[in-house]
């Protein structure tokens, strides 16, 4: 009998694909990042006992279980509750000029009547592209926006012990991003906050999809020295001597307790919306002057989803590493979901272009982390878990994969 | 009512298949002298090069069999590339002998106005001939300037004006857009490309076989 | 005085009609063959059917769908999207396509289209070049449904193209395609500046005066329209009716 081989971060031993879509059972669930340690265990989407996946299972829910006039009229009831009758803000809409932030602000602001406020965190670095959509988002979508951009110092460092020690390098980015939304809120008095997409569009677990308000614990800490980035608490940030809580700011959640006396709301517009990522698209073209990237996005074959962070590349490179899954791969399940393309032309699409190396923007990545080629190739191997990889003549590959052309298939 | 397309490996051959079927004929591809003989009228079809044409009814041996054919006195059709090879010889891609059954020859298409008449002559263009011919001819009862599908660069040009149906104007020259000498018939344009119009002269060439 | 043309451009995907906006994007509009119908009855002069995902997944598969469109459409059908070889060609026509339109494999492998050219004859091939507009009067040729730049100079291209053999050029604007802003007119006027093959211009017609506009500020010779006619936007009829009172030749 063949040995069992080993499973890094607690992830399931034998790698299943779900039958409807092509996200395997490796994925992770979203976690409290900024409490994230290294090695720890992760939770992974759930596939029933057909093998189909929760995230499928939601769509199916989507597609019939739901009536979408009801939940427009609760969206109603709820803006009615925050709209402001004396013209300041009263949403804010988190977001970096993609799609899904384009679609969320302008309909919120022209079909519904509201008065938003866009925040953006700002991308680690912006693309060409990126920028230019997110001026189009104002000087074409007609809408306000803060760019909230945190010193490069320390988010670089960050970003290179999250890199290192976790492998997970946009978890300081994803920390900031999740709690500027309630942190503007604060800021301006305005006590609605609406994200676009609901988590479990993409596999996390359903009982969150039936609960519009986001887990308060996601943004909301208790003791702020224990924060983690790039698995190193904040305590020993501040130890080493070149930083102080000042320089902690943009990372430093609002408490809780003064959330909630506020009576600031986080809502999710796909709990009332039927969301459908690629119709974002269409929209935002249309309303907001969003343009896709130019040409093939690296690592999958779509050019609207996900293009204004130059660092983003590695991101799906590391989910690739960690997990097996790369860019095309959820991008190519979302669409099956969403009835664009079929599961056999997403296992081709995921076949093709899912292990495509993001060669251009290494150079940047490398500079932004402080690192060598060498260093960077040193802390990729060591992620490689034994049960998805396999290094066949000095050459890794996968051992498995949903056209079942893995070593091990 | 049995149609024979001659089968010589090009040709648009569906969208001549349905054109005849859409108007009731029993109509089959074929390159068998046989079928061919017996069949109540004939078409020749063309899209592509003059001299590769000739090659492959060299190939079939079909040169003789249409020959043989058009003795019958049967009605037989060229469309495009199966007109133009239909005379003595063309000037595309270096010369090239054709069937020789109806005297002329086929020539880049003249244009006056280069600038702005380009080539090939793809494009919807009027036919126009004196009306009091057409009778008993595949254009009876067509209007005179109907808009028919050409695409082709290259042009026939019958030694014997008493063989031509229409002309059609591009870039300030007349062309010979459809041609008749006893039982053959020929147009430069696509009858089967050419909307319902061009549906009405394939049905006009089927009530030719009729008879 | 040459009359214009107008094309309906239908993009494919498996059963589906579908339209996206700069060359992305799946969403379905409808049945393939019952828009050619649709349009061919409403006085359409030529369909293009292109097969939207054959660069994806490696493959073309329009043969059904163009059989099944020429039992009822008898106008000019071109077919693109996939054809890499001889042979594929020769089964388009076979189906019943009278034209195919090649974009990707001329950019690789541009003796392709001079091979073809002479078995099929120029009139068959139709060069199809994604431009992108990449500095002042510059644009840049992409392939693979507007995904891969090729690090061609769309005007070197057509001047190539034309030289090589292709019997007409359909030149989609990758900027204003699906966005119903207009033609990218600068583009045509400059390509038509350097080409005597026919041009047909496609991308970004959204109201019947763009067609005018286009076709009285450069020298193109047809137009490919999409999203205006599957969204209803306007009727053939009165797009062609446009034209006639801007003093432009249609078939009527």
């Amino acid at each position: 009998m063949k040995p069992k081989l080993e499973a890094y971060y607690g992830l399931p031993n034998e790698v299943k694909f779900c039958k409807i879509c092509v996200i395997s059972n490796q994925r992770p669930n979203s976690t409290i990042e900024f409490k994230s340690k290294k090695g720890e265990h992760k939770k992974v989407i759930n596939f029933n006992k057909d093998g189909i996946c929760s995230a499928c299972v939601y769509q199916a829910e989507k597609e019939t279980g739901i009536a979408w006039e009801d939940r427009d009229d609760k969206l109603r009831a709820l803006l009615d509750r925050f709209r402001s009758g004396d013209g300041s803000y009263d949403v804010i809409v988190p977001g970096s000029g993609g799609k899904d932030s384009a679609f969320t602000a302008h309909i919120l602001k022209y079909k519904y009547g509201m008065n938003p406020l866009t925040v953006t965190w700002s991308p680690h670095l912006y693309t060409d592209i990126g920028w230019k959509n997110m001026q189009e988002w104002m000087h074409t979508g007609g809408l306000d926006n803060i760019l909230y951009t945190p010193s490069g110092i320390l988010h670089r460092e960050m970003t290179k012990n999250a890199f290192h020690n976790l492998l997970h390098p946009f978890q300081p980015f994803i920390v900031g991003q999740r709690i500027i939304g309630p942190a503007m809120a604060q800021k301006f008095g305005v006590k609605l906050v609406m994200y676009g997409e609901n988590q479990a569009e993409y596999g996390n677990s359903i009982e969150e999809n039936t609960n519009p308000i986001m887990n308060m614990d996601f943004f909301s800490s208790d003791n702020e020295l224990d924060m983690n980035f790039g698995g190193v608490s904040m305590k020993e940030y501040i130890d080493t001597g070149r930083y102080t809580k000042h320089d902690f700011q943009p990372y430093i959640a609002p408490n809780k307790q003064v959330l909630i006396d506020a009576g600031v709301e986080v809502h999710y517009l796909g709990y009332y919306l039927k969301w459908d990522p690629q119709e974002c698209y269409y929209y935002s073209v249309e309303n907001t002057g969003f343009n896709a990237n130019p040409k093939r996005t690296e690592g999958t074959y779509s050019k609207y989803s996900s293009i204004d962070d130059k660092i983003d590349p590695f991101h799906y490179l590391t989910t690739l590493i960690k997990f097996g899954i790369g860019r095309c791969t959820y991008d190519a399940a979302q669409e099956v979901r969403n009835d664009k393309i079929t599961r056999e032309e997403a296992s081709y699409l995921v076949e093709k272009y899912d292990t495509e190396f993001p060669d251009i923007y290494f150079k940047d990545f490398l500079a932004y982390i402080g690192a060598t080629e060498e260093q960077f190739w040193k802390t990729i191997d060591k992620h490689r878990s034994p049960h998805i990889w396999k290094n066949v003549s000095g050459e890794w590959a996968l051992r498995h994969t949903v056209s079942k052309r893995g070593t091990d298939d | 009512m049995r149609i024979a397309i001659v089968d010589y490996d090009l040709g648009n051959v569906r969208s001549i298949l349905s054109a005849f079927d859409n108007k009731g004929a029993q109509v089959q591809l074929t390159n068998d002298r046989n079928k061919i003989l017996e069949s109540d009228g004939v078409v020749l079809p063309g899209v592509g090069a003059f001299k590769h044409g000739m090659e492959s009814l060299k190939k079939y041996g079909l040169v003789e069999i249409i020959k043989e054919y058009i003795d019958t006195g049967k009605p037989f059709m060229g469309i495009c590339l199966g007109m133009q090879m239909l005379f003595n010889e063309s000037e595309e891609y270096g010369h090239t002998k054709g069937l020789s059954l109806i005297s002329g020859k086929v020539v880049k298409l003249p244009r006056k106005n280069i600038c702005n008449e380009k080539l090939p002559h793809v494009s919807w263009n009027e036919i126009k001939g004196n009306v009091d011919n057409w009778p008993n001819t595949i254009l009876e009862g067509i209007r005179n300037s109907s808009d028919m599908y050409f695409v082709h660069s290259f042009v026939a040009q019958p030694t014997d004006e008493g063989h031509i149906l229409s002309t059609t104007e591009y870039s300030d020259w007349n062309f010979c857009s459809t041609v008749k000498k006893d039982n053959i018939y020929g147009c430069q344009f696509h009858p089967e490309k050419s909307g319902k119009v061009g549906l009405e002269i394939i049905n006009n060439f089927m009530r030719i076989c009729e008879k | 005085m040459k009359k214009i043309r107008v094309l309906a451009r239908i993009d494919v995907k498996n059963e589906f009609v579908i339209k996206g906006i700069h060359l992305e994007g799946l969403r379905k509009v409808g049945n393939p063959n019952k828009l050619a119908l649709d349009y061919y009855n409403n006085g359409i002069d030529e369909i293009i059917f292109m097969d939207a995902v054959a660069a994806y997944y490696d493959r073309n598969t329009l043969s059904d769908l163009i059989e099944r469109a020429c039992a009822d459409v008898f106008i000019p059908i071109t077919v693109g999207g996939g054809i890499r070889t001889t042979e594929d060609i020769k089964n388009a026509l076979k189906s019943g396509a009278d034209k195919v339109a090649i974009n990707t494999k001329a950019v690789q492998d541009p003796d392709f289209i001079t091979r073809s050219s002479k078995i099929f004859g120029s009139q068959c091939i139709v060069s199809s070049i994604e431009a992108k507009l990449v500095g002042q009067n510059k644009w840049e040729v992409y392939t693979d449904n507007g995904r891969e730049p090729s690090g061609k100079d769309v005007i070197e291209w057509v001047k190539s193209v034309q030289e090589l053999g292709a019997g007409e050029i359909m030149l989609t604007s990758i900027d204003h395609e699906g966005t119903k802003r207009g033609f990218d007119i600068n583009l045509y006027k400059h390509v038509a500046k350097n080409v005597s093959i026919p041009i047909i211009a496609s991308g970004g017609m959204g109201e019947a005066c763009d067609a005018a506009n286009l076709i009285l500020g450069s020298n193109v010779d047809a137009i490919a329209i999409a999203s205006i006619l599957h969204y209803q936007i306007d009727s053939i009829q009165n797009i062609k009716n446009t034209l006639i009172d801007n003093n432009i030749k249609v078939r009527i």
